[in-house]
């Protein structure tokens, strides 16, 4: 099972090193033990070149079906944080599935998260993550500052609040496939028209039991320009 | 007028004939400036016992200031809808739960309001006070858009100071039609179709967005409208309780009754449980 295939998606709030600080990313990556052997981030803060104001829309939400998350595409400034971090978790769980036979469960994973970033609590590191699993359907929202929430419901990023009216309107247990995914693209649609920070593309991924699929990616232009024609005909 | 007797302001004619078109026949426009505390006055006032002198001294606040709110309004084809939440906030603390913050200023103009309470009440009285004195003094009413004009040069002297207003002035000009201008107390004046402003606006404008068209019904732009602030107040922690729902058209406007959005989350809670 290669790193990549775990159904794991990572909303970034905000990050701390700026593009240029690789090697000191590096040092960070440990050995194989557990989070307390990680040097912690210095605290001393670097001042930035820039302001550093992150966005981006993702969301998930359980419902019959299984579990849909959906996110967008438009990658500010670092993704070297989340992109650190996803691989840190994901090779832990493998390690976990090597070391135990078993797979650890959604809100395992959760909860490995969780004490792995603790130690970070209070630097500027800022992480926010949606784990969407399939052991029985789960969803579970992890975050640096130290929240693990369980829920059927979560939304994360600067483009969150235009994605949670449309969610909140829609959604419900009793959605099929086809409806959940289009509620999904409606609402980071919405959140990407209004937020400068979120756009370019739409990534709708579906957990079930039998594992996640990746709907194909779908261009937000060619959605707008649609909604345009439908308004030109409605009379707008 | 009364406020102005007691609190002693002079009416300070700014810009000595600005505009002496013959529409204005001569008058100079003139409108209120009340003068900032650290700054020389026009007018040097009678002394009172309580004027500030060159002293700048900061007061603190004994409640943290919050400008929770969730208003929004919008054009169609029948008009004009404003719509906003009753929740006054002071930092965790529900102030009130049943404020006011749309102002009708005269038989076809609204202003919602948001930002601090204390400033939007005051900018509210002293705009529906300089719109009467111009219809007094030039036997016309002013447009909106000069309406809005007005407002934002009123505010530019506290502009960098801590004066916090946001007004969407929502009205119908003879002339035009339907308006709908937002003004704020950094200098903004922006025209356009469709504003929600306060800390529940990100969530009003999903709704909004997903559903507004020009040839809605008058029910259903209403019940939009519902819906946005709604949807706001359900996520929002500083907007809530009550919806007030002004419609404005050509004769004027009109209100809605006051709907406790509690009623509404009961609704929607039977919705789901129905298609579960």
């Amino acid at each position: 099972m290669a790193l990549q295939d775990l159904p794991i998606q990572f909303g970034q709030i905000s990050t701390v090193q700026s593009c240029g600080a690789v090697s000191y990313q590096d040092s960070i990556l440990p050995s194989l033990s557990l989070p307390t052997s990680l040097p912690l981030a210095s605290s001393q803060s670097v001042p930035l070149p820039f302001p550093m104001s992150h966005g981006t829309t993702t969301l998930a939400f359980m419902f019959q079906g299984g579990v849909l998350a959906a996110a967008d595409t438009r990658s500010s400034c670092t993704s070297a944080d989340c992109a650190l971090w996803k691989r840190i978790l994901a090779r832990e769980l493998r390690l976990y599935q090597l070391r135990h036979g078993r797979r650890l469960s959604t809100s395992g994973a959760a909860k490995l998260l969780s004490h792995m970033l603790h130690p970070f609590k209070g630097t500027e590191l800022c992480v926010a993550a949606t784990l969407c699993g399939f052991s029985g359907p789960s969803l579970y929202y992890v975050c640096s500052d130290g929240t693990r929430l369980q829920g059927t419901l979560f939304s994360v990023g600067s483009g969150s609040p235009y994605a949670y009216s449309i969610l909140d309107q829609g959604v419900q247990w009793g959605l099929t496939v086809d409806e959940a995914t289009s509620i999904a693209r409606e609402a980071v649609y919405r959140a990407t028209h209004r937020d400068a920070y979120s756009g370019n593309c739409v990534d709708i991924y579906h957990i079930s039991s039998k594992g996640w699929t990746r709907r194909s990616r779908e261009d937000l232009k060619e959605e707008y320009y649609r909604e345009k024609e439908r308004q030109e005909r409605d009379g707008m | 007028m009364a406020l102005e007797d007691i609190c002693g302001f002079k009416d300070t004619p700014v810009h000595r004939k600005l505009k002496k078109s013959g529409r204005n026949s001569g008058i100079p426009l003139q409108f209120f400036i009340p003068t900032l505390p650290n700054s020389v006055p026009f007018n040097p006032r009678p002394s009172l016992p309580f004027s500030p002198s060159n002293h700048s001294v900061t007061v603190s606040r004994p409640f943290p200031l919050s400008h929770g709110t969730t208003t929004l309004g919008f054009i169609f084809q029948g008009g004009v809808i404003a719509a906003a939440d009753s929740r006054a906030s002071a930092g965790g603390l529900v102030a009130c739960p049943a404020v006011h913050k749309i102002t009708p200023i005269h038989s076809h103009l609204v202003v919602t309001s948001s930002g601090s309470g204390a400033d939007c009440m005051l900018w509210e009285r002293i705009l529906a006070r300089e719109i009467r004195l111009y219809q007094l003094r030039h036997r016309r009413c002013l447009s909106i858009c000069g309406t809005a004009k007005l407002l934002s040069f009123m505010l530019h002297p506290f502009k960098g100071t801590d004066v916090c207003v946001a007004l969407t002035l929502c009205g119908w000009d003879k002339e035009v039609g339907p308006k709908l201008i937002y003004v704020c107390s950094d200098g903004a004046r922006l025209n356009g179709d469709i504003f929600s402003v306060g800390s529940g606006s990100p969530y009003a404008y999903g709704v909004l967005d997903r559903e507004l068209r020009w040839s809605l019904s008058k029910e259903e732009a209403i019940s939009l409208a519902r819906e946005a602030v709604f949807r706001a107040t359900h996520r929002d922690a500083y907007s809530g309780n009550k919806v007030d729902i002004f419609h404005i058209t050509a004769q004027g406007w009109s209100q809605r009754k006051r709907e406790d959005l509690k009623e509404e989350y009961y609704r929607d809670m039977e919705r789901r449980i129905m298609f579960t």
